[in-house]
């Protein structure tokens, strides 16, 4: 094991905090039970770290190994990245797919390989017939830089990929390339669609959001709900306007549903259009050329936090469809100009 | 009781006296039993009697409690009686028809109406066993669109409705339920395979989302020294749950033996004509036979 593998694997394990050494270890698989039980986990974690570095030297690990074990960290914390989003489409007419995980996986190496021979490509199949892939870029003349890795997420035969934000963006278009013929895809186009949270963007994408369904088995009816506003409230107390505050309950729940909101962290609308005015006279009125401005709302939680704004009295209801069609339409980029 | 025998012989006066004391006594003790069973009599008598007049008594309530009933009931307040009992009735038909309307799931297809439409429900099975169900949310509107839906990313839902959710409906709904059903069929084999028949498998079973390509290595004796063979089912029709291409092949060097090449053409039919759980099934009772001709 060479000094550049070693400090990987050293630097890996120093991310993983102490409270999930354990399970990481175990998920990773690498490291034998007898090896884990010579170790003290309860010592200082710089000396742990070294500890489990030498029993990696014993069982000679490889670059590979050292991947996955970054794989399985990214796993655990995948709110450390931002994600991308990417749509992949077929021509029309074409035959089924018989998605092949092994051929997908040879033949996405091969592209990365034949035009770049310095790339480091890892696997890790997760749940729900998904891949993490994981590739670390290199150049003609460098070795594979394994600090700046990509992660690609694809649930097989589906036409999306979620991709960690790149910093070397010169190597996405033949990374889209790779998928895309690996996957038996034809087209791939990157949505106006990025977050932290991945499972989120999942369910935006695969339109699972909304998982409340009316059937003959369920029995809430929708009035009691608007009952619940008065039935806490002190009977000394008159809401005067009571028939308003029912309005917008009613127009927010048909707009966002009853179910969690999605997580999303902002929403950004790049705007290129004329100025609008009612005061007449207004130089910027008169301007010929549109304005450009930059909108963005930022939360910790967007969606649930623009569901809160017409009950809160901050905004009328309804609210902006340019706000409300988030989720349906798979954005949160938007580009507005002048029809 | 040998002076009785000897009668009016043996002791004179005194005897015939004794006699005469024991007539008295007997002719007593008699009519003594028949005042007492008089007297039985008698009490038995009353009792009838008093039993009579109790029934008499409670025979005439009776009949004048159903002439007050009727009376009533031809009185004042007929309808709410008669509104009472049709309330339970309607109450009860009510129950019923819910708990029709609850148990409609188990056709495959059923809906309820919303505020905006319809939500449509299939419930897919697969050799009588109830598996997941899928809703659509329709919004009857011109055009009808779907609001929302839980069918599976992998389904071509986009192609279905574009062909069918405007012009026929029916046919939308039932080209759904071909496909989700055939899915649903599909996975219910591979997670059998995976879960009942994993001693026979001699490695991970590869699968996809449409589970319409399985790839595996099996044995068919588990524990035998049975030639492992690769099996590779593609399901290229999306609304079967039989195969539609199989490849059996061995992998070895040496070329099989004619047994075994029968082996493995029969085994190349058995997938091509039963659902692949049945096929591991009849591998095991043939397996449990041998055990037994081994045993006799």
């Amino acid at each position: 094991m060479d000094e550049t593998l070693a400090e990987f694997i050293k630097r890996t394990i120093m991310k993983i905090p102490i409270t999930e050494m354990m399970s990481i270890l175990k998920a990773w698989d690498f490291l034998s039970e007898k090896q884990l039980q010579t170790v003290n986990f309860r010592q200082r974690k710089e000396s742990l770290v070294q500890d489990l570095v030498l029993l990696c030297e014993e069982r000679r690990a490889s670059i590979h190994d050292a991947a996955l074990l970054d794989i399985i960290y990214t796993q655990f914390h995948r709110h450390q990245k931002v994600w991308d989003v990417f749509q992949m489409s077929k021509e029309p007419g074409e035959d089924i797919d018989l998605f092949d995980m092994e051929q997908f996986k040879s033949s996405f190496v091969k592209i990365l390989q034949r035009a770049l021979k310095n790339v480091t490509v890892s696997f890790r199949d997760a749940e729900e017939n998904a891949i993490w892939i994981r590739i670390a870029w290199g150049t003609q003349y460098r070795k594979p830089n394994q600090y700046k890795p990509v992660y690609v997420v694809y649930y097989s035969q589906t036409p999306y990929a979620f991709t960690s934000s790149c910093p070397l963006k010169s190597n996405m278009p033949l990374l889209g390339q790779a998928l895309t013929v690996a996957s038996n895809h034809h087209k791939i186009v990157k949505m106006d669609l990025r977050s932290r949270y991945l499972d989120s963007l999942k369910a935006i994408v695969f339109k699972q959001y909304n998982r409340t369904f009316e059937t003959h088995n369920s029995t809430v009816p929708l009035q009691d709900r608007t009952l619940e506003l008065d039935i806490h409230m002190d009977s000394r107390i008159i809401h005067e306007n009571r028939i308003e505050k029912e309005r917008v309950q009613r127009v927010t729940q048909e707009t966002f549903g009853d179910y969690p909101q999605p997580r999303l962290e902002f929403a950004q609308y790049k705007l290129e259009t004329k100025f609008r005015s009612d005061l007449n006279g207004d130089i910027l009125a008169e301007r010929k050329e549109p304005l450009r401005c930059l909108i963005k709302f930022s939360s910790p939680h967007l969606l649930e936090a623009l569901k809160a704004l017409a009950p809160a009295g901050i905004a009328d209801a309804p609210l902006s469809p340019l706000l409300t069609c988030i989720p349906n339409k798979g954005m949160n980029y938007f580009k507005i100009r002048d029809k | 009781m040998e002076w009785a025998n000897d009668g009016k012989s043996r002791g004179g006066v005194l005897a015939h006296l004794e006699r005469l004391e024991i007539q008295v006594n007997r002719s007593r003790k008699n009519s003594e039993d028949l005042q007492r069973a008089q007297a039985v009599e008698g009490t038995l008598r009353t009792k009838i009697h008093k039993l009579r007049c109790l029934r008499d008594e409670l025979r005439a309530e009776a009949k004048q409690r159903q002439a007050r009933v009727k009376a009533s009931a031809a009185n004042v307040e007929p309808d709410q009686t008669l509104e009472i009992s049709e309330q339970e009735v309607a109450e009860r038909r009510r129950e019923n028809v819910k708990a029709i309307l609850r148990a409609y799931r188990f056709t495959g297809l059923s809906g309820k109406l919303t505020s905006r439409g319809v939500c449509v429900c299939i419930s897919t099975a697969f050799e009588g066993n109830l598996l997941d169900s899928y809703f659509v949310d329709l919004v009857i509107q011109k055009p009808l669109r779907i609001h929302h839906h839980s069918i599976p990313v992998f389904i071509p839902l986009e192609e279905i409705s574009a062909k069918y959710l405007q012009t026929n409906i029916q046919h939308f709904l039932f080209c759904l339920c071909e496909y989700l059903n055939a899915y649903a069929g599909r996975k219910y084999q591979a997670d059998r395979l995976q879960s009942d028949f994993a001693a026979f498998l001699a490695g991970p079973l590869r699968r996809n989302s449409l589970c319409n390509l399985l790839s595996f290595t099996y044995k068919v004796e588990p524990r035998g020294q049975s030639v492992p063979f690769c099996a590779r089912l593609l399901y290229k029709d999306l609304t079967t749950t039989l195969p539609t291409d199989v490849t059996v092949t061995y992998e070895g060097t040496d070329a099989l033996s004619p047994s075994l090449e029968e082996q493995r053409a029969s085994h190349e039919n058995l997938f091509f004509s039963k659902p692949l759980h049945q096929v591991f099934t009849s591998f095991a009772r043939k397996g449990e036979k041998l055990d037994m001709s081994l045993v006799s």
